[in-house]
């Protein structure tokens, strides 16, 4: 009702103004002229609020261009076939003019309408897939701490077992044992209880890595240090690795304890997943702006198809020992040192490439 | 007459295993639970070595390590654990001589324990000889099987601190600060590539060192000989 009123007045203003403009103008231009002005009042209206208010302005223009400007002035006289042809060119003006306004209104409408349901629709579905996606977040964490449960009381119990039984062994006194056999079972626990340890550094790890703890103190090495640590760390096996290091590189920027989890365990798979006695090769090689360190082993290889799970936790290959989580860890401690992790096609045998950055820094002290 | 240990550890299992594993190794033994317990038991009767937990329940193994400097040169051995590597360096920075990491194996024990007694006996030697590498501290020439090596100042500075203690493990702040000065202690860096350029002129395999050891997180040391 109100917008009813303010729309009658501007309509009326809109006349008004009009009016004055051809009072204005009479004296330059003929005045019979001056009625094509009032479209400038007509087809704004007509635009913005339709042909009911348009051709009441055009009847209104009529009307006020015929009492105030159309001799004899001051009466309405439409004696003159002229003004009936104006006031028909308004009315018609009036409603072509609003008729077309309100067709691209409404296809404009529509076509907002149609944006706004196909808005509702993408946010809806965005929803849904944000839903969908923490479920499975939700479900694959279920799952790894399932599989991290299973695999725990498999690697733990295991050497567990391993060493109660040696222990009561030792300890009853019911057995005899001779010096031998007290000395086997005594290995036997040592060995096992190093295994446990080493599990438990494993889970220790990964859980670091899991909760983004893993934040390297980035030192500059050379490579040959590193690989020596990773060395120290594998015993008797070290003896397999073959190195083909160039002596002249420059130093990486990583944090070198974890680096050398990275690569103790690249080592271990090596070596776990190639025939006994058989030599596994640790070769650098210099790229632009990082370090390329290769582990080759003359094992089977994987299938291109399953090389990317080699990374995820608690795979293990068909050899099936260890705890499957060597890799996921070395990927993630890579990863936290700027390197990269990945396993290459190679007809040879397994093959895993490790990238580390080189240092950016110079050395400032001198030789 | 036997070494006499001190042995500082609060959970009762390894304090047994210990006690039972240095009697057999022919030690005389003593025992702590407490940090307050070590330095009065330091105090009473002064040990030949000292075997220390970092972590007591009243109060830091590094703590107790500090006091015992102020009076006592008796080599210390601390028992750390792993992802206490900060305060594994403090307590060698505050004086102790060694380290193992839990779990440890006896026998890795009673090796740094004996290396580190012989030490505190042993004279400084001008001629240090590992294998087949040869450092002659006065005469400042170093050889591999009897051919001459060159070095650079700061390379035979590093090797010289490394030499004068054989088998004694130096923290990296300890070796920074004795070869390039007081400022840089906390730049470890130098140190690792400088200790690579080192081994690649000493070492026939220098990813397998044989003469300069790593003590990864912790410094280095030369082999004993």
């Amino acid at each position: 009702m109100k917008t009813g009123v303010v729309r009658a007045a501007a309509c009326a203003a809109a006349l008004a103004v009009v009016s004055g403009a051809i009072e204005l103008l009479k004296g330059h231009v003929p005045v019979l002229s001056l009625a094509v002005l009032y479209l400038l009042a007509i087809i704004p209206v007509a635009i913005a609020w339709g042909s009911v208010y348009a051709v009441a302005v055009a009847v209104g223009s009529m009307l006020v261009f015929n009492f105030f400007f159309v001799p004899p002035l001051y009466t309405f006289t439409i004696a003159d076939n002229r003004n009936w042809f104006a006031l028909l060119v308004f009315v018609i003006t009036a409603v072509v003019v609003s008729e077309l306004a309100s067709r691209s209104r409404r296809r404009a409408e529509e076509a907002e309408a149609a944006l706004r349901a196909l808005r509702k629709l993408t946010e809806e579905r965005e929803r849904l897939a944000g839903e969908a996606l923490e479920a499975e977040a939700l479900r694959r964490s279920d799952a790894l701490k399932t599989a991290l449960l299973r695999a725990v009381s498999h690697d733990l119990r295991s050497p567990l077992t391993a060493i109660l039984a040696s222990a009561d062994a030792l300890a009853s006194p019911g057995l005899r044992l001779e010096a031998d056999d007290r000395r086997g079972l005594a290995e036997t626990i040592r060995c096992e209880a190093t295994r446990l340890d080493r599990v438990v550094e494993q889970l220790l790890d990964l859980s670091r890595l899991e909760a983004g703890a893993a934040e390297p103190h980035r030192e500059l090495w050379h490579v040959d240090e590193l690989v020596g640590q990773a060395l120290a760390g594998l015993g008797a096996e070290a003896g397999r690795v073959r190195l083909d290091i160039g002596s002249e590189t420059l130093p990486v920027e990583v944090d070198a304890a974890q680096v050398e989890r990275v690569l103790a365990n690249l080592l271990e798979n090596a070596l776990r997943y190639s025939p006994p006695g058989s030599q596994v090769l640790l070769r650098s090689e210099p790229g632009a702006t990082e370090l390329r360190i290769h582990v080759i082993d003359s094992g089977a290889g994987l299938p291109e198809a399953q090389r990317e799970a080699l990374f995820q936790p608690f795979r293990r290959g068909a050899a099936g020992h260890g705890s499957g989580l060597g890799l996921a860890i070395a990927r993630g401690f890579a990863e936290a040192n700027g390197g990269r992790l990945w396993a290459q096609d190679d007809p040879g045998g397994g093959h895993l490439v490790l990238t580390l950055p080189f240092a950016e820094r110079r050395l400032a002290v001198n030789a | 007459m036997s070494a006499r240990v001190l042995v500082v550890d609060d959970e009762a299992q390894i304090l047994r295993a210990l006690r039972t594993s240095l009697r057999g190794a022919g030690y005389d033994v003593e025992t702590a639970e407490t940090a307050e317990g070590a330095l009065a038991a330091l105090a009473a009767n002064p040990p030949d070595a000292v075997v220390l937990d970092l972590v007591l329940p009243d109060g830091s193994g590094t703590a107790v390590c500090r006091e015992l400097r102020t009076w006592s040169s008796a080599p210390v051995i601390v028992l750390s654990v792993v992802g206490d590597e900060a305060e594994k360096v403090a307590a060698l920075d505050a004086g102790a001589d060694d380290y193992v990491t839990k779990p440890f194996g006896v026998d890795e024990l009673l090796a740094r324990l004996r290396a580190a007694l012989r030490r505190a006996d042993a004279p400084a030697e001008p001629v240090v000889e590992v294998g087949e590498l040869r450092i002659d501290l006065e005469k400042r020439a170093v050889s591999v099987g009897g051919e001459p090596v060159q070095l650079t100042p700061h390379e035979f500075a590093l090797l010289r601190v490394l030499a004068r203690d054989p088998g004694k493990l130096l923290t990296h702040t300890m070796l920074l600060r004795e070869v390039w000065g007081r400022g840089y202690g906390d730049e470890s860096h130098y140190l690792h590539v400088y200790v690579s350029q080192l081994r690649r002129k000493l070492e026939p395999d220098p990813a397998r060192p044989r003469f300069i050891l790593t003590e990864p997180g912790a410094g280095y040391r030369l082999a004993s000989p």
